[in-house]
Formats: structure tokens, sequence, C-alpha cells
């Protein structure tokens, strides 16, 4: 009997009625749901997979058919989803429930009508839409509120009224700049009777210096930013300096295009500026671990991963990560996909290395920026030249391989090994830091020498392209002359040493001089080289020798002694070494390079870790990780690449991380504009189009509104031109945005979570607005921009940081203690505590969503924290000093300056109700050590009251 | 009614409250979902929590033999070869270069080339009916010998302390996953209304490296991460009023929040305010039962004697005293750190001779009082104590920077370390698995830290394959997606 017969219903009238099955819309989820769990992108039980057409239309183990499009019956994937047998019936009944009939129907009729495939939503690219007909047009300010109303009037449900002035000044406030209203700024709105009075106010705000603060505040949890490394020690980091990027490029409303370009590529762009060169900092705030015995390939790898997922949280709002270890569960991505994308941030410098480089200088003036850029620029040039010199010289030269050399250790074994013509040196046994290697050789033929070439390798040349060895540094380099009659050496001048990289992190010439120099640092992973250059050609006598010595490197990470463990020499007799030394070209360059360096000593700086891509001679390769572990790789990555699914990188584009970066903001990307708008949806309205706002992919939330998404994302790109103050004008200008978000009777049944938006947004303040709020309520805050992280008060007991770093609180009274919360110091490993109270993050990882919770630890400190307590304490005075004579009056201001709003009679009566009464307590039993008057305590407990408002938490 | 009835009748009454928040979306449970924006996706959380009361008790998925855990972490991996595992072949080698075998394929954080092995340090002796072996360090723990039940065979793959620690309190080795207590209490919620369902109590003078990482709650409700107890200041954050500020007082204030935000309430009609009046009232009774419950003082003088405790210090011995006080007091889940085990012998205090001998004395005292204050009150046979570090300790001795050390001391060992368990579900005076001669790899028995979770929520009564929790696409759980099996052969 075919199998389809048995069902019990049959393609109800509703399916037809809905016109064609949509594979995304009605096929997907239910594969999702019931099947991928052990039919996906991760297992394939037996040999059958739902993630690509191609794979659900072949044979699964059984040999079976799994869909043969237009014919359910021969479908086995069919046939086991009708069947009753529980042998046979999929989902297996351990595993779940079966497929109700209306999901069966759905599968029959999609393989009836060919099995089409479909590209989930979020990877089409998003079209402008009509917006529908509504019911109300009046109603609409602009073209969101169309679709807003049109699923409202679907789901016979009407808008709020607009919010009063005061409640709609208090939102918008906070959430575009982070601070509530004035009371100066709440009467001149609402004594404002022009038609555009809110347009006014909002574009005030966002011409407001906060509004950068408030922003970068956002985007920061997306960057991981942090004062401290992470990890093991979580020791300091100087970054600020990115932070001030931020709040200046919301505050310059910087495109959202450039925006990007600059953190991911901002050092590969042509000339970059300093600020772009800072704007890179952003993929160097992964962790790095400096504990003790740590690898730092290890750590280098994992935050190379952190990179492409963070990348693809932040900007395609996709969850990569899984990709890493196997192909993705739901969506078509594949396994090697991953580390295509991977391979595009493979290529940098950084390394783990503890002193935290590549780092730049950066001026702590920020009128000074440009003028150290352009000195920066010129070194960097300047070197850039050097190197090209010293390379097509080494390569032009005849070096004659030494193969006579005699190797001994003080503090390491030293054997030698004859290969490749040369007569090698290892070392044996165990190394120790640092030991001295002698290396002592007698060149063939009697000219004089002019340069000597060292070349280290690893001790596995191939298995260390894969995974590097640890390497090694000069601590410095010596050679002298072994003269035949055994008499004393003589030592030669060497006049200069020239290493193998273009920008190295170290002055090479260090190793002349005595001090950490060239030398592959802190991995090698490849055979590297130096030269050094005697002053004068070498002449040796008949039977003299020449002795090299090497004084390696310490112990780097407690653990890992820097000794080269495998090396050879070279020479030659080439005078183009010696005219190197006084060749105007190089000798101007290298005047360059001091001067500048000289001149970037006298600008007070600060540094922050930067992006650098390797030179060409130094890339790595990068390998899939066979079950994402990275000591197992698997098939070579040849070409970095964007996974299939996507639009390419136009042909005749470099791979680079440039190209990648130019790629999420094409205009082909579907998910970019998308993912940002929804972010700004999120904040403002407290919940994103798409839910989820982390995950687009198909296990995400579908959005409820999607036709206003992909309108607003096109209108992102072609009308606002990527003006992020276009797009959160255009939000918070909207009639959506500016209903009251009181919940009307019912309202609670048909939208209690506002999905539909029936009402105006109500969220609480983020950890940084309730802190902001405090302060500026109480009076306190101190409104200067920009500069090095401050610590407010912390209570006792917090700060007891791994290693040290200590927390130097300002006294009361200094402004610096009343600086914004965007400013305070962050430490992963002990987060600031009323920001961890209050649902902030820790920003080890990039987090994509602050969920908001509501806990007795919140009210314990907006009561008792002392920061709190001050705030108290102050706004307590400045109510008790208003002029008013009556304590009506200045409680009412208390209460407006808090809340926003004007105080109801009811409320003013239980403020007075309890006023009078702590007045009265206190005056029967004062707290001599207090040193108050009655009124003055009564009024500071009142101002608590006031802080600790369901009103005062809420925006 | 017998403990099991009275549990099975807990389960069915709790049960209709879950369905309730299963089923109605628009409820209770349709807040909480939405909040954390899985009110749609693929799959739903094991555990459907009501928003406004987040820590309510749930009974468990499964009928559990514990109802708490009690988890002494020795911070820094304490050499199980000079404590629990003794290697008589070990003794034998001592001094004699490492054979190759050992040091084939395998990663160090410290060894470098060729070490010398490094023989048992103390003398070992068998201890009660079962015959466990102790060295002379934890005389006073060795009388609860027929107590505790070992695993000598315990494996991690990471070498590092951060990492390593990571992993054996959230499962994962990065940073962002929940931690054990922050699971247990999503799972099961708090039998205390007053105090928070998961503390954590730290001495030794340092935090762990990883910081608050260790008791954060991931990407479950913050609600469920751990609470630090500190023993300088507050015991809880902020838990003091300010200066000047009586209890009277702060009631007063209170009386006028509360009626202040009930009319806003009326007005807005906003379900998060009342969340709010009722959290006000749970921090005012924290207030009282944290200091109460973290006050050791009045306690008596035998107790102190037993435990070696001086009120007011912070010590390994009273944050044992804290955690039976915690224990009887309701706390699902009770956490030490003692900082200080990580005896390389790059100095004296890191030495095993020396530093690490001061250890044993800070907790052998203490943790033999636990074990027997639990049992005389009858707690031991519901809570779970477990005591661990978070690897093991190479036989062969460190020789850092490729020198021999002045001092005694032993490297990171991933594949092998002990770790025991006493009361509620665990054979007692038992030992399971077994390693090489040496005591470097287990031989027999294996059980990798997964393994262990998945134990451990065996006897918590849940199935560590169905506790789960939707994120970034996927059912997470505590033991990940390797291969993992509950331990059955230490189950009574």
């Amino acid at each position: 009997m075919s199998p389809t017969r048995l069902l019990p219903l049959l393609f109800l009238s509703s399916l037809a009625a809905n016109g064609e099955i949509d594979f995304a819309r009605d096929v997907r989820p239910i594969l999702n749901a019931k099947c991928t769990a052990c039919h996906g992108g991760v297992k394939e039980a037996g040999e059958v997979s739902f993630i690509y057409r191609e794979k659900a239309l072949g044979k699964g183990k059984s040999g079976e058919s799994v869909v043969v499009p237009g014919n359910p019956d021969a479908s086995e994937m069919i046939k086991r989803i009708v069947s009753h047998d529980p042998e046979e019936v999929m989902p297996k009944p351990e595993h779940g429930p079966r497929l109700s009939d209306k999901e069966i129907e759905t599968l029959i009729q999609w393989v009836k009508e060919g099995a089409k495939w479909g590209e989930h939503w979020a990877f089409v690219k998003p079209e402008r839409h009509t917006p529908p007909t509504v019911s109300n047009p009046s109603w609409c300010r602009n073209s969101i509120d169309p679709f807003i109303l049109g699923r409202l009037d679907s789901e016979k449900l009407k808008p709020s009224a607009e919010a009063d002035r005061a409640s709609l000044l208090r939102r918008v406030s906070l959430d575009l700049v982070g601070l509530p209203p004035t009371l100066e700024e709440l009467d001149a709105f609402i004594a404002d009777t022009s038609p555009n009075a809110y347009e006014k106010q909002v574009d005030r705000l966002l011409a407001s210096p906060a509004f950068g603060e408030r922003w970068a505040s956002v985007w920061m949890d997306l960057a991981r930013y942090a004062d401290s490394e992470g990890l093991g020690l979580d020791r300091p980091r100087d970054s600020w300096k990115f932070r001030d990027w931020l709040i200046d490029s919301f505050n310059q409303d910087k495109p959202f295009d450039q925006f990007t370009i600059e953190q991911l590529a901002g050092d590969l762009l042509p000339n970059p500026t300093l600020d772009q060169l800072v704007a890179t900092t952003f993929h160097r705030l992964t962790q790095s671990n400096e504990e003790g015995g740590t690898d730092d390939e290890e750590f280098r790898v994992a935050a190379v991963l952190d990179r492409v997922n963070t990348t693809w949280e932040v900007w395609q709002g996709q969850t990569f990560g899984c990709v890493q270890c196997h192909s993705h569960p739901y969506d078509p991505i594949h396994h090697d996909e991953y580390y295509k994308f991977a391979a595009f941030f493979n290529q940098t410098r950084d390394a783990d290395l503890s002193e935290g480089l590549p780092a730049i200088s950066v001026p702590i003036d920020r009128a000074r920026h440009n003028e150290a850029g352009s000195l920066q620029a010129s070194i960097s040039k300047a070197e850039s030249a050097l190197y090209e010199i010293h390379g097509s010289l080494n390569r032009s030269t005849t070096w004659a391989p030494v193969n006579n050399l005699e190797a001994t250790g003080k503090g390491t074994l030293l054997k030698t090994v004859d290969q490749d013509g040369f007569r090698e040196f290892r070392t044996t046994g165990n190394v120790a830091s640092g030991s001295q290697h002698l290396l002592t050789f007698q060149p063939a033929g009697s000219t004089p020498l002019t340069a000597i070439r060292l070349e280290l390798l690893p001790l596995d040349e191939s298995a260390a392209r894969l995974t590097p060895e640890w390497g090694s540094f000069l601590k410095k380099i010596d050679v002298s002359i072994l003269p035949a009659d055994g008499s004393k050496p003589r030592p030669v001048t060497l006049a200069r040493l020239i290493g193998d990289e273009e920008h190295p992190l170290f002055d090479p010439e260090a190793s002349l001089k005595g001090g950490q120099g060239w030398g592959p640092y802190s991995k090698i992973d490849r055979l590297r080289w130096c030269v050094v250059i005697p002053q004068e050609p070498i002449v040796l006598e008949p039977g003299a020798k020449l002795q090299v010595t090497l004084a390696n490197g310490g112990t780097i990470i407690s653990s890992f002694p820097m000794v080269a463990k495998r090396g050879r020499l070279a020479f030659t007799s080439n005078p183009a070494w010696t005219a190197l030394l006084s060749q105007q070209e190089v000798v101007a360059h290298r005047n360059t390079i001091s001067d500048a360096r000289n001149k970037l000593k006298a600008i007070p700086s600060t540094t922050v870790p930067v992006m650098r891509e390797l030179g060409t001679a130094a890339q790595r390769e990068t390998h899939v990780f066979v079950r994402g572990n990275w000591l197992n790789k698997g098939d070579r990555i040849d070409t970095p690449d964007v996974p299939a699914l996507f639009p390419k990188i136009p042909a005749g584009v470099k791979h680079d991380r440039l190209a990648m970066a130019k790629w999420i903001v094409s205009p082909e990307n579907p998910l970019t504009s998308r993912v940002i708008v929804n972010r700004f949806w999120l904040e403002l309205f407290g919940t994103g189009i798409v839910e989820t706002a982390e995950d687009f992919g198909s296990s995400g939330v579908k959005p409820y509104h999607p036709e206003l998404l992909d309108d607003l994302a096109v209108r992102f790109q072609s009308d606002f031109k990527w003006s992020l103050k276009r797009l959160a004008r255009e939000l918070v200008t909207s009639a959506t945005y500016r209903q009251s978000a009181v919940i009307a009777p019912g309202m609670a049944e048909r939208d209690q979570s506002n999905r539909l938006l029936s009402r105006g947004p109500r969220q609480r303040l983020t950890a940084e607005m309730s802190r902001d709020h405090a302060l500026t309520v109480s009076g306190l805050i101190t409104l200067k921009t920009h500069g090095m992280p401050t610590r407010p008060p912390i209570p006792a007991g917090v700060w007891n940081p791994f290693v040290g770093d200590p927390w130097k609180t300002p006294a009361p009274g200094d402004p610096e203690r009343y600086r914004r919360s965007v400013y305070t110091y962050w430490k992963r490993s002990i987060p600031y505590p009323t920001f961890a109270t209050f649902d902030a993050p820790t920003r080890e990882m990039c987090s994509k969503r602050r969920l908001v919770s509501n806990t007795p630890l919140q009210a314990l400190t907006v009561l008792n924290d002392p920061a709190f307590d001050e705030c108290s304490r102050t706004l307590g005075s400045w109510m008790e000093k208003l002029p008013a004579p009556a304590i009506e009056e200045k409680l009412s201001s208390g209460y407006r300056r808090v809340t926003s709003r004007i105080v109801t009679p009811e409320r003013l009566k239980e403020l007075v109700a309890v006023y009078r009464k702590l007045e009265t307590d206190f005056t029967k039993a004062p707290d001599p050590k207090a040193g108050e008057t009655p009124q003055a305590a009564a009024f500071g407990v009142v101002a608590s009251v006031l802080l600790n408002l369901d009103e005062a938490m809420v925006r | 009614m017998t403990f099991q009835e009275h549990l099975q009748a807990e389960r069915l009454r709790h049960l209709t409250r879950r369905h309730f928040l299963r089923d109605c979306t628009t409820g209770l449970g349709g807040i909480w979902l939405a909040s954390q924006g899985i009110a749609s996706g693929v799959s739903k959380p094991a555990i459907l929590r009501d928003a406004n009361d987040p820590l309510m008790s749930l009974p468990p998925q499964v009928l559990a033999k514990a109802k708490r855990v009690i988890f002494l972490h020795m911070v820094g991996a304490p050499s199980q070869l000079d404590l629990f595992d003794y290697k008589p072949e070990l003794k034998r080698l001592d001094g004699k270069e490492c054979p190759k075998e050992f040091l084939e394929g395998k990663r160090f954080a410290f060894i470098q080339g060729v070490p010398k092995m490094l023989g048992p340090q103390f003398e070992f002796k068998q201890y009660g009916q079962s015959g466990a072996w102790f060295s002379d360090r934890l005389p006073n723990l060795a009388r609860h010998a027929d107590k505790l039940c070992f695993i000598k065979t315990m494996q991690t793959d990471q070498f590092n302390h951060g990492p390593a620690e990571l992993l054996v309190h959230t499962g994962n080795q990065n940073l962002g996953y929940p931690s054990l207590g922050s699971w247990v209490t999503w799972g099961l919620g708090s039998d205390n209304n007053n105090l928070p369902g998961f503390m954590v109590l730290i001495s030794g003078g340092r935090i762990p490296r990883v910081g608050a990482s260790l008791w954060g709650s991931g990407f479950l409700p913050s609600v469920y991460q751990g609470v630090q107890c500190r023993s300088a200041g507050d015991p809880v954050l902020n838990a003091a009023n300010p200066p000047g500020i009586s209890r009277d007082v702060r009631r007063s204030a209170l009386d006028a929040l509360d009626k202040l935000d009930r009319q806003t309430h009326q007005e807005i009609g906003d379900p998060e305010t009342l969340t709010r009046i009722s959290q006000y009232e749970m921090a005012f009774r924290m207030q009282v039962s944290v200091p109460e419950v973290m006050d050791i003082s009045k306690e008596p003088a035998h107790i102190h004697e037993m435990y070696g405790t001086k009120p007011g210090k912070e010590s390994f011995a009273n944050n044992c005293l804290l955690a039976r006080r915690l224990a009887e007091a309701g706390t699902r889940y009770i956490q030490l750190f003692d900082w200080g085990w990580d005896t390389h012998g790059s100095n004296a205090v890191e030495s095993i001779k020396d530093g690490f001998v001061k250890k044993c004395e800070d907790i052998d005292k203490p943790i033999s009082a636990l074990l027997t204050d639990l049992e005389q009150r009858g707690l031991l046979e519901d809570t779970l104590v477990v005591w661990s570090g978070e690897f093991g300790r190479t036989p062969m001795q460190e020789n850092r920077g490729g020198t021999t050390n002045k001092f005694v001391g032993r490297d990171h060992n991933p594949g092998a370390f002990t770790l025991w368990m006493a009361g509620a579900g665990v054979k007692p005076g038992f030992t399971y698995g077994e390693t090489d001669p040496v005591g470097y790899s287990a031989a027999k028995d294996p059980v990798q830290i997964r393994d262990f979770h998945a134990t451990m929520l065996h006897l918590l009564g849940f199935d560590h394959k169905k506790l789960t929790f939707p994120f970034q696409g996927l059912d997470q759980k505590l033991t990940g997606v390797k291969p993992t099996k509950v331990v059955t052969g230490i189950l009574t």
C-alpha cells in the first residue's frame, strides 16, 4: 500500500490556499526541529542529512532514496515519518514524538511539488517593501509606522496614544545619550509648542557628545572591550584609545561601512592614519594568556578563532563558532569553509606575546594624533625601503656555507650535524635559559670576510610549518678571531646587524649592544636569518679561526628558555656589505627612522595593540583543524575565502582582510545591514525585530516584522548612506517609538511581550545607565569626555587582583570620581560590582545581548553601595538646601529630578509622610557619628527612596 | 510518608505548575522565555522557570540521592602522588632519569627535556576497613577512610590552571559557560527564600585566576550565578546598610518605596514593577539572613575546637564551618576554593616539603570536622561532598628553564589525578580506577571531567543529556558533545 494513503487527513485546503510550499518558511523549520539533530551538519545518522539538497536527494546507508522529487511514495523520508511501526518510524520514539499530521502533510506536499530547496530568508539579499495599507494612515509619522500598524490591524489591536512629554523625553534621552533629561531640558520641551518640538530634542541629543559615549558602551560589548588581558594573569592592557576612537566615530557619525572597514582592516588601507590603526585594536581585544607554562601558539590560534567568531557574530549575526569543529548543524556552511575564512585572520604578527606586541604609541593629546601618525608612517616607509635593499643584497650574495663548525655550549650541550652542505649546531639534552653557544670555524680561502650570516632552523622544518616550535632571541652576538698560536682572542668590531623582518618588533641591533634584539621570537616556524657586518672586513692569518658567540635569551612565561636549538653559519667576501655601511640611501633611511623615533619619544603617549599583517616571506599556512583541535591539522587552505553560500568576493581582488571587510559591507551581503538595523532596534525597543539578535540563522527566531526589517536594511544603505545617526533618528521619531508604555487593560493578554509594539518600550536602565543616572540626578556627574580609565568607589574586599593592579579612587569631591561609566576601568576577572549586578557581561568574548534580570542584589546595590549612598546623600542635601520653604516643594523637585515626571498628589503624600516619620525618628535618636541634622538625615533617606523607585530604574 | 514518597508527592505538585509554565506561552513562562529570546526558537530549555520566582525549589527530573553539593576545590592542583595515590615503583625510580616512553608525544607546562623521577615524598599507610592509602600529611582525614569514595583516574585535557579550572567548573576550557552551581541552581532552585542558592567561599589569600567566571552563569540567566561570600567587609556585597541607617529606618524607607511602586504599577501595569517590589522584600530579608548564617561566632566552643576556626579570619577552616551552616540553611550549591596548591618547587612556598605541608595542615582538620559534623546532623546522607584539584602532578621532578630546581616540586599532569567524594549516593570506603605503576596516567577505568559532571548530575536527579539550554543554535549541556558516561561503578 502506498504509505501516503495511510494518512488520516490529506492536504487540507489551508495548504492549497497558501499556494506553493515555501521551503524556507514551511519545511526548514520542521527539519530543524525534528530531523537535523541526527540528520544534520554534525551527525549524519544512516548517512542521511537534510542540510544540502543534493544530499537529501541521495541515498541513505540502507540504499533507499531519501527524497525523490515529485514522488512521495518512493521517498524513504516520507515512508518513515508516516509509519506507525516503532522499529521504522522517524523520529525514533526514544528521540521524540511523531510529526504532527500537519507537518507530515507539509512534507508530502513539498516532495510532490518537486522538493524545491530555498534559501533561509536571512541569506537572501533584502529588498524594499511597500508598506501595507493601514486603518489609520494619519497615525503614521514615518515609513516604519505603517508596517507596525499593518500588523496590529491584522491582529485587531490598536496602537497606544503618544506618551506624555516628560516620559518621552526621559525615554529618548536615556536611549540616545544614556543620561536623563535635566529639569531645564524638561521645561524647555514642555513649553515648546512648535510642531517639531520633539524632533528638535532628538536632533539636540544626536549632536551631544554624550551620544558617542552611550553607543560606544553598546559596541564595547560586541568588541569584548576590556582594560585587561583576560585568562591566566589578567594583567592590565592599554586599550582605552580604542574606546575613545569609538566615541569619536559615533559622534562624527562615521558611516557604518567605513566604521566596519577601519576596525577589521584599517591597517591594510592605503596610507592608513593613526586613527585607522587604532581602529584595528577591535580584533586585538581578544584575550591573551600569560599564565606560566602556557603555549603562545595555542593562544594565538585561540585569538584568531575568536576573531573569526566575533566577526560573524557582530556583522553577520551567525553562530559561526559551531563550524569550528564540524559542519554547521542547521545551515549550509561546511567545516572547511570556517578555516577558509579563518585564513583571512591567520596572517597577523601578534602571537600571544607577553609584551602585547605589535602595539603602536598614541599621543595622549588627541590633537597630536596626526603628527605622531605621520612620524610612524615615515618610519614604516623607511623600514620597508631598507628591507628591500637588505633583502636583495642577501639574495645576490654568494654565501659560503660553514662546513667545519665546532660548537660548544655554556649551559647547554651542543653537537654538530652535517646537512645540506653545512655543519650545523644542535642542542642536545636539556636546554638552559641564558646559555651561550660558542661557534668556531675556519673559513676556506684567504679573502677578507665582509659579512657573516646566521641561520636558525626549527628542529623539524615540515612539522614546524604546521605547528611552530619554541623560538629564541639573541641577547648578544659577538665575533672574535682565535689566533693560530693560541694567544688571546681578538674581538671583531661589529658595525651592524641586519634582520629578516620588514617591521621587527624589537630593534635587531639591540643584539649588538646587549638586550632583546633579533630572533625567531617567541616561536620558529621556518628558516630565519640575520647578517652581521664587521666594521672592517675580517682578515685572518693562516691557521686562525673565527668564533661567533651567541648569548641566548632567558625564560619566558616562567617556563620556556629562549635558546636557539639548531642553526648554521655562512660567510661572504662580497664588498657590497661593507659598502652598505656608508651607502647614502641606507644612511638616509636610518636617519629618518632615528629622527622620527626621537620626535615620537618627546610626545607624551600611551600604547594600543594593533593588527599588523605579516610580510610575504613570513606568511603562515592555514589548515583545517580536525574536529576543531588546533594540534590536529587537516587539509591545507590555499586561498582565504567566504563561504559558498554567500556572494563572492569580486574577481581580481586579492583575498585579504581588507577584501573580507569590504565584502561584509558590500551591497550584496545579505546580512550586515539587517544585523545592524536590528541591533539598533533592540537597543531602542528592548527586543530586536529578530529577537535572537545573535542568531539570524535558520535556528534563530523568525522576525516579527520581516518586511520592515528588510525595508529599513535597504534604506540604511541607500537612503541613509550607512549613517547610524539617521538610523537612530528614524527609529525614535516613529509614532511607534513615541507611544505610551502603559499596559492598558486587556493588552497584557494580547501582546504581553510587546512584540507587536502596541505600546511604547519601557526598559530597565543598563548597568552603565543606572550608575550614570544616579550621578546625574544627584548632581555629581562629571561630563568630561575621553581619556584614561577611571576608578570610581568600589566596595571593600572586592579588588583582589591576581597580579598587581592597584585601584585608587579619587577622593570625594574630585571630579574624576564621578566620570561616566563608559570610562570605568574594566577588568575581566574582577567585574565592577554594580555593572555585574545589573547584567553587564565580563566581556571575555563578544556579548551580543544582555539578558535583563531583576534581583535582590540589584536592590542591595542601589540601597547600600557606597557610591549610590553618596548619590543619595548629595541629592538629599540638594533637596534640603532648595530655597523653597515648603517640604512639599523640596520633595516634588527631588522626585521630578529623579523620575523626570511631575509628582502626583498621592505620591507626594507618601513622600511627605515618610519624610516626617524619618525626621521624627532621627530627632528622637540622632546618630552622633553622622554629624547631620535630623532633617539632613531624613532628606538623605528619602533621596535613597527616590533613587530606588521603579520609575528611577527604567527609561 | 517516607522520604521517597514525599519526594514523589512534591514532584507531582510541581509538575502541575511546570505544566502551566510550559503550555501557557502567554503566561509567566512566556515572559521568561521571551526575555531569554527562545520563545519560538528550535528548542526549549529543559527547565522552565518563572521570572518572578526564579529560585523556586523544583524537584529533580528523576529521583535523586543528593539534595545539595559542597565542592572543595584545592586551587593549583595538589599532588595525588603525595596524598592518596601510593606508588612503590615510583619510590624505586626516585632520582633516576625519566624513561623515554613517558615523554614521547607529551606536552608539558614547565618540564624541559629529560627530567628525573620523583618518588613519594611522605610515608604512606592504609586506613580503615577499606584499606585506603593515605600519606602521613592527612592524619585526621585518614580516620574517615571508610566514608570516602576515591576516583584515582580522573583525566582532563587542559594542563594550564585557568583553562583546567574552567573545565572542572563549567565543562568548557573557554570562558563564558555556566558553572556547575549555576546549572544545578537553575535545575533545582533554592530551599531557602532568604539566601542565594549558590554561594562561593574563598580562602588561601587569592581568588582563582579566572575569577568570577568559575561561578558565572554563562548563558543562563544571571540570577543563577554564584554569590561570593566575603570574609572582609559585608559577607555579601552591600548587605549592610550605609552608616546611620538603622533597620527601622530602612523598613520605613522600604514601606514608602513599596507604596510608591504600587502606584506606579497601577498606572503603568508593568509586571516587572511587581517583581521589583518582591525583590526589595527579599533583599530586606537577606540583610538579616546572610549575616546570620555567615556569623560563626555563636557556634559552641567544641565546634570551633573541632574545625580549628577563628571567627573573623579568612581561612579554609572557617569556610568549612560556613559550608556546614549554609548546607543546613538550605543552600543548594556551596563552592569552596582554597588557593595555594601549585607545588612546582620554584620556591619554598611552592615546595612539596614546605608550602605543601602547610597547606595539608590547613585542610586536614577542617575537612575531617566537616565530615563528622555533617554526619552527626544527618546531613551527609543527602549532601554530596567533593574534593578535587583541576589536574594532577607529574611523577617527574620539575626542571623549569632546563635546570634542576632547588626545591622539590612536580609539574602539571592532565593524565591522572585523584578526586574523592563522600555522602549522598556514592559508595563509602571505595576506590575506583587504577593508575600506571608510577601514577602518571590512568591505566584502568579512566574518568573524564565530563563523566564526573554526568555522575554528579545523576546524583542530583538529572540526566546530563536532558539538562539542556538552547544557545547559539545548539542545545547546550554541561557535559558538552563528546561521549560521556555516568560512573555507575561508584554509585550505591
